[in-house]
């Protein structure tokens, strides 16, 4: 079968916002499940041979991104300050495109650890905080866990790490070749007591269902696989949502209302068209898969007569508990070359310090990892300390580039119903639409566990024997690509936007499944779960739509 | 035509281990498309037209660069023709910004003057004295842009007009291959394999 074509106002079963890592799941699960979809997408849609090795236009020009010139961000610490326009790079940023940021996603693909789900019982309540219990625990979410690893594809080493959770089944794909910043990172840890282990990646580590293992080219982060080796939603569940015949991909179709009638039923989705003319798309239901940022904001501009502040938002929760993963940086130069450039960019992590201790006098909770971020105009901007950022110091500096590597730590965010997602009452997109603004403070201990944890990084960092090693400053966050918590999950029409099915309490045959659904952020690599959970929304969405509970 | 063949052929020697035959057959062409512009980008066309600079301009964002990456035994921003990178992206790119670029240079050039009122222009300070009074505005963010352009033009694809003969790439050690095999570096080299861990060490 190939790719359906539905005429212009014909009505399908569901219409599926977004094509990422969620919305690629949620089409195939849906029309595999026999149902007619549409998935809108604003981007392009490109191939494998679109993409570029071209640093410079991807990471300074916004290439894949949603673009500050056309679909302007806003920016402000807190609700007392007026938010200034974001410039060069997006505050919360994703790729604009099919596939969404599973293309450029660093493909690092951790479970999170059955703690995660139930942290608010385990430690209590966290004043001044929305921390939470989810709804579904982990053993709920561990069969689609699985689906991702063998279905997405995931190349990792089952039991190698002593603190992972339960688990069904082994990796379908041993781990990546270790590196040498892998090799370093090991070395020092298990000297410290540590148990670091392969990294689960979601980068085909040998030929996997028709695509082709990894080229170890070292172009993941932040720019599309030509090999089709990393396991994008554009490779992998849109083909096969596209199989079924009963699945098409609209792209550069821009949703900017969800329409309702008047008796709270959705009816279908207002968009424009690559000509940027307004069209109606009559569906059944709609699922917002458009990430953590857009999917709030889609709801926000989705605001009527009966709804004035926005569709399913009778909590007052939507946009709200924004949520990051925090994240730091130790630098580290040894004697020989490591050529971080080349291959994958995480070989090895560790997960001793996941749990929350009481003990430290703060909440937090992460991992980190061997890598070497950007490279090679990144690195040469990013990792020199101040006092040899130019001149002969930083040349000797960038001349070591071949001997350094980077300790990246991935913590834990609190979800704040201060931070948010919302409109600028000013400033508007390209399309005429209110421009997405942000409102983000990280919580202090939030930043207390990850200095916590870039300690650990750095004393790993000296155990391993390096020539040199320094912190990155850590700084408040002004913007992340993990989108997290504006539409939480709960039981509670009162305290959560969806409910443990990821039906909105409020309109009910809406759904919103992506990183917005989280109710805690977990420790980083929100990629994992985001796709765990439509597997799982799908499910359930389909069961619903056959029994008629739509 | 020679150059592109080599390139395609080091990428098929250095991927085709990873690569299933079958699905090379397949994809073929995706994958050469791939490999060729990354080839084409790298090898650029050197071109020493100024676009958006004048000559007095350029002589002193050629100098600041200069300063940002010296020159000593090995080659640094000027022989990797940084100062095109910053010309040309400014008529490419970075057209977007090139008003606000050379509003900065501008008002760089004009506090230089107010300040060194029988130097001339920067360009003309010995090396030392260029560095003493850069150090002195280090913080500005007309220093801060020129440091980034300056690291972009000296890394950056060649085809955006600096990173000339690839001299960045070969400063810094990266080789733009773009398929690679283990082992990647010296540690990796000989490592013995992941040793598990023994279940009493479980926590």
């Amino acid at each position: 079968m190939s790719a359906r074509s539905y005429k212009p106002g014909e009505t399908v079963d569901f219409v599926v916002v977004g094509s990422g890592a969620a919305g690629g799941v949620m089409a195939r699960e849906l029309s595999r499940a026999g149902f007619d979809v549409i998935v809108m997408e604003q981007g392009p849609r490109f191939t494998a041979a679109d993409f570029r090795h071209d640093e410079l236009d991807y990471w300074f020009n916004n290439a894949l991104l949603n673009s500050p010139q056309s679909s302007p961000q806003t920016f402000r610490r807190t609700a007392a300050e007026t938010a200034q326009r974001v410039k060069d790079f997006p505050s919360l940023w994703y790729a604009r495109m099919v596939g969404g940021s599973s293309n450029h996603f660093t493909a690092n693909f951790w479970r999170f650890h059955e703690v995660d789900f139930k942290e608010r019982s385990l430690l209590g309540a966290i004043p001044g905080t929305n921390f939470a219990d989810w709804p579904i625990d982990y053993a709920e979410l561990e069969p689609y866990y699985t689906k991702v690893e063998w279905d997405v594809g995931v190349s990792g080493l089952a039991g190698a790490s002593p603190f992972d959770p339960p688990r069904t089944k082994p990796y379908p794909m041993p781990p990546l070749p270790v590196k040498s910043s892998g090799v370093l990172l090991e070395r020092g840890a298990r000297k410290l007591g540590m148990h670091p282990f392969p990294a689960p990646m979601a980068i085909a580590s040998v030929p996997y269902k028709g695509r082709p293992a990894c080229a170890h080219c070292g172009f993941c982060m932040g720019f599309g696989c030509e090999m089709q080796a990393k396991s994008s939603t554009l490779y992998t569940m849109i083909p096969e949502a596209e199989a079924t015949g009963r699945c098409e991909v609209r792209s550069e179709s821009y949703v900017f209302r969800v329409d309702v009638n008047d008796r709270d039923r959705v009816t279908g989705v207002t968009y424009f068209d690559r000509d940027r003319r307004e069209r109606f798309q009559p569906a059944r239901a709609v699922v917002l898969c458009a990430n953590g940022a857009e999917s709030a904001r889609l709801l926000l501009m989705s605001a009527n007569a009966r709804h004035p502040d926005g569709l399913a938002n009778s909590s007052g929760l939507v946009g709200r508990n924004l949520m990051f993963n925090t994240y730091t940086e130790t630098h580290a130069i040894f004697e020989h070359e490591l050529n971080e450039y080349k291959s994958v960019q995480v070989t090895r992590i560790v997960h001793d310090f996941y749990d929350s201790d009481p003990k430290r006098g703060f909440y937090g909770g992460g991992g980190f990892d061997s890598r070497i971020g950007l490279n090679p105009i990144g690195w040469a901007l990013f990792a020199p300390p101040a006092s040899r950022a130019w001149g002969p110091e930083f040349k000797a500096l960038i001349e070591a580039m071949p001997r350094a590597m980077v300790v990246a730590t991935h913590g834990t965010s609190l979800p704040l119903e201060s931070n948010r997602v919302d409109l600028d009452p000013e400033l508007k997109d390209a399309w005429g639409m209110p421009a997405m603004r942000v409102t983000y403070k990280d919580h202090p201990d939030d930043l207390a566990f990850a200095a916590f944890l870039q300690d650990r990084g750095y004393d790993v960092m000296q155990a391993a024997g390096a020539q040199q090693a320094w912190k990155a400053p850590i700084t408040e966050a002004t913007g992340s690509p993990h989108l997290l918590g504006t539409c939480r999950m709960g039981n509670d029409p009162a305290t959560s936007v969806v409910d443990r099915y990821h039906r909105t309490h409020d309109v009910r045959n809406l759904f919103v499944c992506d990183g917005s659904s989280f109710v805690t952020s977990g420790r980083g690599q929100p990629t994992m779960t985001i796709q765990a959970l439509a597997f799982r929304a799908g499910d359930h969405i389909a069961r619903f739509a056959r029994q008629g509970e739509i | 035509m020679k150059n592109n063949n080599t390139s395609r052929r080091e990428f098929l020697r250095a991927s085709g281990g990873a690569i299933g035959a079958a699905w090379l057959g397949l994809n073929w062409p995706d994958v050469a498309a791939a490999a060729q512009h990354a080839h084409d980008a790298a090898a650029g066309r050197v071109d020493h037209e100024f676009k958006v600079l004048d000559p007095r301009q350029a002589r002193d964002v050629a100098a600041i660069a200069a300063q940002i990456v010296p020159t000593d035994e090995r080659p640094g921003a000027t022989e990797a023709g940084v100062v095109y990178f910053i010309d040309h992206v400014h008529a490419g790119i970075y057209a977007g910004s090139k008003t606000e670029f050379l509003a900065a240079l501008g008002a760089f050039q004009a506090e230089f003057a107010k300040q060194h009122p029988d130097a001339g222009q920067f360009a003309d300070l010995d090396a030392q004295a260029q560095h003493g009074y850069l150090k002195s505005i280090e913080a500005t963010p007309f220093f801060g842009q020129m440091r980034f352009l300056t690291i972009c033009g000296l890394l950056a694809l060649p085809s955006y007009g600096g990173n000339e003969r690839k001299l960045g790439w070969q400063l810094v050690g990266f080789v733009d291959q773009h398929a690679w095999t283990a082992p990647y570096g010296h540690y990796d080299r000989d490592y013995p394999g992941f040793a598990p861990y023994a279940k009493t060490q479980q926590s």
